[in-house]
């Protein structure tokens, strides 16, 4: 069993299908761009939510969310060809953690997807970061 | 450029002015409810707002609440997560304004974030002699509850603008603090 590294990459043929939210300054490839120090911002209300497409269907272990303001997230995974046909993965109440960024780890055993929808539910303020979603897995 | 939403309460007892300010607002000016028709049900409007010298604009998400007791119960589910706070009273009404600091404490029980932009609005100032709250106690409360406090005539088209166009500013505010604090992070 090789490990495959992050699959949530842009140079790992990922990309961000569909954000909620957009600005120019701040738009959601930031998330998929392996740096977390650029990232995506949410623009105003709740829910908010953004979906990463996988380079075809692969299969994972976890799911690491870097994050700020997040209060609760629900994530979904399709293997659809099309990013339709979500199905629940889990839902999830993560800590307000001041001055970094909330770092949340989701195992997903063996899991195939090939998109993941991340629904921010709400927020510890109006708006929220998303600065890096990473999947693991093994081909 | 960035087009931000909020969604902006509007919330104070029946009758001080809500519904006509809101409607008012959203036709520029054109549309003043002649006949009272109470708010039954929260009812959105929205209106896009632009924020001078920056490109950027603000969706207003204009939820009209009604003011009647009976509704609260319902409309108070609606309320979760308000991103902004339009108080209203009428100056005529003593008890009108008594009744914002029930009104501001219920909408903030309803956000987690630390800041909620509010105007409290002092409407109908045409009815000059009739006048029971002074500016300057309006203003006094207004100031100590974190409120940006204006006076306007919805009757007149005095005014009713500006609370608005407040809000959106202060929301575009609170948005470009929380980018700068995001840059930030490790
Ligand atoms: N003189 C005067 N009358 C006003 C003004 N603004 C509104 N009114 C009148 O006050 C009455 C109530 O206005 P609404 O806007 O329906 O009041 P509301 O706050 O929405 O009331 P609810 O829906 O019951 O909560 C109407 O007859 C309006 O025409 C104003 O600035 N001056
Ligand atoms: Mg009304």
């Amino acid at each position: 069993m090789t490990r495959a590294g992050d699959l949530c990459l842009s140079c790992a043929g990922a990309r961000v299908t569909l954000a909620t939210s957009s600005d120019d300054r701040h738009p959601a490839d930031n998330i998929i761009d392996g740096n977390p120090d650029t990232f995506w911002t949410t623009t105003g209300m709740y829910p908010q939510e953004f979906i990463i497409s996988l380079n075809g269907i692969q299969k994972i272990n976890k799911i690491i969310l870097q994050s700020s303001l997040v209060r609760s997230v629900r994530i979904e995974s399709s293997t659809s060809k099309e990013p339709v046909n979500f199905e629940l993965r889990l839902e999830r109440d993560l800590e307000n953690t001041e001055g970094h960024l909330q770092y949340e780890e989701f195992t997903l055993p063996g899991v195939q997807v090939a998109h993941m929808r991340f629904v921010i539910l709400s927020g510890f303020d109006h708006f929220v970061s998303v600065h890096r979603v990473s999947a693991e897995g093994d081909k | 450029m960035v087009k931000l939403s909020a969604k902006c309460i509007v919330a104070g007892d029946t009758t001080v002015g809500k519904s006509t300010l809101v409607q008012l607002f959203r036709s520029d000016g054109s549309h003043f409810p002649k006949n009272y028709s109470m708010t039954t049900s929260m009812e959105v409007s929205v209106k896009n707002v632009q924020i001078p010298d920056t490109g950027d604009s603000v969706e207003l998400f204009l939820c009209d609440s009604p003011g009647k007791a009976i509704f609260y119960e319902v409309t108070e589910k609606l309320w979760d997560q308000p991103g902004a706070l339009c108080l209203v009273f009428d100056v005529t009404n003593e008890s009108s304004f008594s009744s914002c600091a029930k009104w501001l404490q219920r909408v903030r029980a309803k956000t987690f974030s630390p800041q909620l932009p509010g105007v409290l609005v002092g409407n109908k100032t045409d009815m000059a002699g009739r006048r029971a709250v002074e500016r300057g106690q309006a203003e006094e409360w207004a100031a100590s509850n974190g409120l940006e406090y204006f006076e306007t005539s919805a009757k007149e088209l005095e005014n009713f603008e500006q609370p608005f166009q407040a809000l959106a500013k202060a929301f575009h505010h609170l948005y470009q603090e929380r980018v700068e604090n995001f840059r930030s992070l490790m």
